[in-house]
Formats: structure tokens, C-alpha cells, sequence
């Protein structure tokens, strides 16, 4: 599910609303879980959304919940990867590199998973935790940074954690290139 | 969802009653249209159609953006050279970088600084006004301040360096001229032409005050620097002056056998052999008179025209 703070910001990043979506209906078919209902986009609370089967399958779940943050984020580095240097650091106009960075961003602005699709992991990580579960050990920490982050999207920490993604990612990328 | 009722689809509300084909899934029924779809949700054609379409444009921008790849590992290969000091081998990258983006602040700031450091004015002087005429984007940036102190203290050193010059071409003028070039030479210490052009002057200095030790010993140095025509030429004005005044007989062989090695050196360049021909018939003067005069005088004596050097 995914929330966006205004209609018009959501159709104006579309593409990541669509990748997100897209992500929760790959993992649901990865794991063969029944999926109910899609949406890919809508002008509306939430812009998209999957219906899915819950599973008891923790793996899955994690997947599930969690495999739309870790695509955006990549598509996001990947996309603005090619925008990147003719952008930032070469000032070379290329409308296909500035094409690319709104598509970046878009995408990356949108990985955040909705606090629905955490709350499904916040109920079951903390007994597999305890139980060692390296999954759910690594969940617990990411989950509740995410669950605040979604909170702070009201003062765009979505659109904050998509520049800082698409810019970093791609310094980051080059820096250990030049090396 | 539609509330959970048996005898309907729970997705899309149909009456299934006791329709045998039915299916159950976990607490709910579905009609047969809806089962295989929620089995299997396929992803729409649109979707793999648009996914399709953005690899192809992403494989599309990666070729097309092969030469930015290239600029940009060249600008950061650069900027890590330069953060090591290593501004000579820097150079050259954002040389490179500069022909794909003449555009880009950074690497124009780097390509001036690092040739202001190593003394290449004329690199850092295209780095800066090939980019949009030398303005930037952001003129308060460190890079940008710096880049233009260094410029800056260069433009001075070779405003002074040239008054210099020009205070060299006059007899008694060298002590003069030697402090500007000295001057220019401690406002940009990066061109080792100005400090040695700074003790070729001290040289001629030391002739005009005929403290003749002096004279050698700066001579004998900036043929050792810099083995050339006019290093060859200077060192032997220096041995034919110590003759001069000395009469000692190893300082005339020394001065003649430069005055051979300027005549060597400067074949193939018109500019040195023009200035060694002005030049050897002065030392030569000197030689077999043992006398010791100034251009000025023996330009007076002998000549009608005018010309340069000691």
C-alpha cells in the first residue's frame, strides 16, 4: 500500500508508484501468495496498492513488505546513475539525462514501504528475533526506522531519501570507479 | 474487499451459491473467473510493455552515455590526483574531462588550479575563459577563491616579471630589475622560470656592481640548472670578465671553450644563434682587450645599432 502526501506529487512521480506496486506483486508471485486486488496507480489515498495473502512464511513476508524499498532504492541509484554525470558534476545539457533523474528520483522517492506493509513484519519479527532469526534481527531495526521515516513524510522525508539516494548512490558509484 | 459471504465471489461479489466450480481459498470463496486470477496475477501488458521500454531506453542512455562515463572517471581520477598534490598527472584527465564538458565548474577549477600549481599558465588560462568566458556558476565556492588567488598572484608575478624584462634591457638597471623578478618569483613560487630568471638578473646585477666572484658563481649555477645557449653564453661572459682581471689564462680557455658550447646549443634555434651573435663578439672584445665595458659602450664604439643581453 502506499501513501502520498498530494495528488499532484503523486502524478508527478507516477513511474515510482508503479515500481512499488510492481515490486509487492513480484514478490507475491515469487512466494505464491494469493494476490486480491492491484492497483498500480489512482488518484487517490493510497495512489496504489496489492492486496495480498498474508503469509506465516516470515521470509516471504519480510520480501513482500520489504522488496519494494530495496528495488526502489536500486532503480533509484541505477537510474540516476546515468543522469548523474551529465547533470551534476559535467553540466552538460542531455533532456535524456534529465528524463533519467526524474525518474530516479520518482522511484526513489516512492520505497518507502507503507506502515501497513510494516506492521505485518512489527508483529512477527520480534519473536523470530528471539529466536535467532538473522532476518528478523535485521528487520527489527530497519522496520522501525522505516515506520518513522513514514511518519516524517509529512515534511518530505520521502522526497529527502530519493535526492539523497540518487545523488550519493551515483558519488559513490564514480568515487570507487576512479579508484 | 467485499465482506466474506459464502455464497458470493469475496472478490467480485458474484453469485456462486453452490456452484461447483467454485474454489475456496483460506476462509473465502471465489467464483471460477477470479481463482486462477488470484493464484496467478499476471502483471498487465502495459506494465511489461513499459518496463521493457524503460531497459531498452536505460541500455539506450548507458551507450549514449559512454562518453560521460569516461569525462566524469577522468574528473575524478583528476580531483583525486590533485587532493594527492599530484598536479602535473592530474592535468591531463581534466584536459580530457574539459573536451566532453567545457561546461563544468568543477572540472575547469580543477584543470586551472592544478596548472596554476605547476606553472602552466597558458593551460589554466584556457581552463578558465574556454568556460563560458570564465564566469561560475558559484563565485563564492573555496575552489573558486582559491583558483582565483593562485590566478591572481600569477597575473601580478608576470606583470612584474615583464617590467623587469624590460628594465634588464637597460644598462644599470639590473639590481632594479632582479628585485621585481625576485618579487614576481615569491608572488608565484609554482613557475621556476621566475626564480631562475630572478638569479640570471642577480647575475648582471653583480656585472653592473663589477663584483665579478659574484657574477661566476651565478653563472656557474644557472649552467648547471639549465645547460643552454644563454646559460653557455653568460658563464662565459663571466670567465672573460674574471680573465679581464685577473690575466689568469684557465678563464679565457673556460670562456672560450662556452662561447663554443652557446654556439652549439643554440644551432636549429634562429632566436639564441641571433642573440649568441650579438653576444660572442662582446666576450671576445673583452678577451682581447681586457677590458671591461658595457653593451651600451661597445654598442657605442662599435656598433650603430642596438640589441640585447649583457
Amino acid at each position: 500500500m502506499f501513501f502520498i502526501p498530494g495528488p499532484v506529487i503523486a502524478a508527478l512521480t507516477f513511474p515510482g508508484v508503479i515500481i512499488h506496486e510492481a515490486g509487492h506483486l513480484f514478490f507475491c508471485r515469487f512466494f505464491k501468495l494469493h494476490v486480491f486486488d492491484v492497483c498500480f496507480f489512482r488518484f487517490g489515498n493510497p495512489a496504489g496498492y496489492v492486496v495480498h495473502q498474508q503469509s506465516e512464511n516470515f521470509t516471504a513476508q519480510f520480501f513482500v513488505s520489504m522488496g519494494p524499498f530495496f528495488a526502489n532504492t536500486l532503480l533509484c541509484i541505477v537510474f540516476c546513475s546515468a543522469a548523474f554525470l551529465p547533470i551534476w558534476e559535467l553540466k552538460v545539457f542531455d533532456p535524456l539525462a534529465y528524463f533519467f533523474y526524474w525518474l530516479g528520483l520518482s522511484i526513489g522517492m516512492h520505497a518507502f514501504p507503507s506502515t501497513q506493509d510494516l506492521s505485518h513484519l512489527w508483529v512477527m519479527a520480534p519473536a523470530l528475533a528471539k529466536k535467532g532469526n538473522p532476518l528478523a534481527i535485521l528487520c527489527l531495526p530497519l522496520a522501525g526506522l522505516l515506520v518513522v521515516a513514514n511518519y516524517a513524510r509529512v515534511v518530505w522525508a520521502d522526497l529527502g531519501y530519493g535526492i539523497l539516494v540518487g545523488v550519493l548512490g551515483p558519488i559513490a558509484i564514480f568515487k570507487a570507479l576512479a579508484h | 474487499m467485499p465482506l466474506i459471504n459464502r455464497s458470493i465471489c469475496a472478490r467480485c461479489n458474484t453469485f456462486i451459491a453452490s456452484d461447483a466450480s467454485a474454489v475456496q481459498i483460506g476462509s473465502a470463496r471465489f467464483c471460477s473467473t477470479c481463482a486462477p486470477l488470484i493464484k496467478d496475477w499476471d502483471y498487465p501488458v502495459w506494465l511489461k510493455i513499459g518496463l521493457a521500454s524503460l531497459l531498452l531506453l536505460l541500455a539506450v542512455a548507458l551507450v549514449h552515455g559512454r562518453k560521460y562515463f569516461h569525462a566524469g572517471r577522468a574528473l575524478y581520477i583528476g580531483e583525486r590526483l590533485v587532493d594527492e598534490g599530484k598536479f602535473a598527472n592530474a592535468l591531463p584527465y581534466l584536459k580530457e574531462t574539459l573536451t566532453i564538458a567545457p561546461g563544468s565548474d568543477k572540472a575547469s577549477l580543477l584543470a586551472a588550479k592544478s596548472a596554476l600549481m605547476i606553472g602552466d599558465v597558458a593551460s589554466a588560462d584556457k581552463a578558465l575563459h574556454d568556460h563560458d568566458g570564465g564566469h561560475y556558476e558559484d563565485g563564492q565556492s573555496a575552489q573558486f577563491l582559491e583558483v582565483n588567488s593562485l590566478w591572481d598572484h600569477a597575473n601580478e608575478a608576470f606583470k612584474k616579471a615583464d617590467q623587469a624584462g624590460k628594465l634588464a634591457q637597460q644598462d644599470g638597471k639590473s639590481a632594479q630589475a632582479a628585485k621585481l623578478m625576485h618579487d614576481a618569483a615569491s608572488l608565484y613560487p609554482q613557475l621556476p622560470g621566475f626564480a631562475f630568471a630572478a638569479e640570471s638578473l642577480d647575475g648582471g646585477a653583480a656585472f653592473e656592481r663589477r663584483d665579478f666572484d659574484s657574477f661566476l658563481a651565478v653563472s656557474e649555477n644557472q649552467w648547471k640548472e639549465q645547460p643552454a645557449s644563454e646559460t653557455a653564453a653568460q658563464l662565459a661572459s663571466a670567465l672573460a670578465c674574471k680573465y679581464a682581471v685577473t690575466g689568469t689564462i684557465d678563464f679565457r680557455k673556460r670562456a672560450e671553450e662556452m662561447m663554443d658550447k652557446a654556439r652549439q646549443l643554440a644551432q636549429g634555434d634562429s632566436e639564441a644563434l641571433k642573440s649568441i651573435d650579438e653576444y660572442v663578439p662582446r666576450i671576445q672584445y673583452r678577451l682581447s682587450s681586457r677590458k671591461i665595458i658595457t653593451k651600451q659602450e661597445y654598442d657605442y664604439l662599435f656598433r650603430s645599432g642596438k640589441s640585447s643581453a649583457k
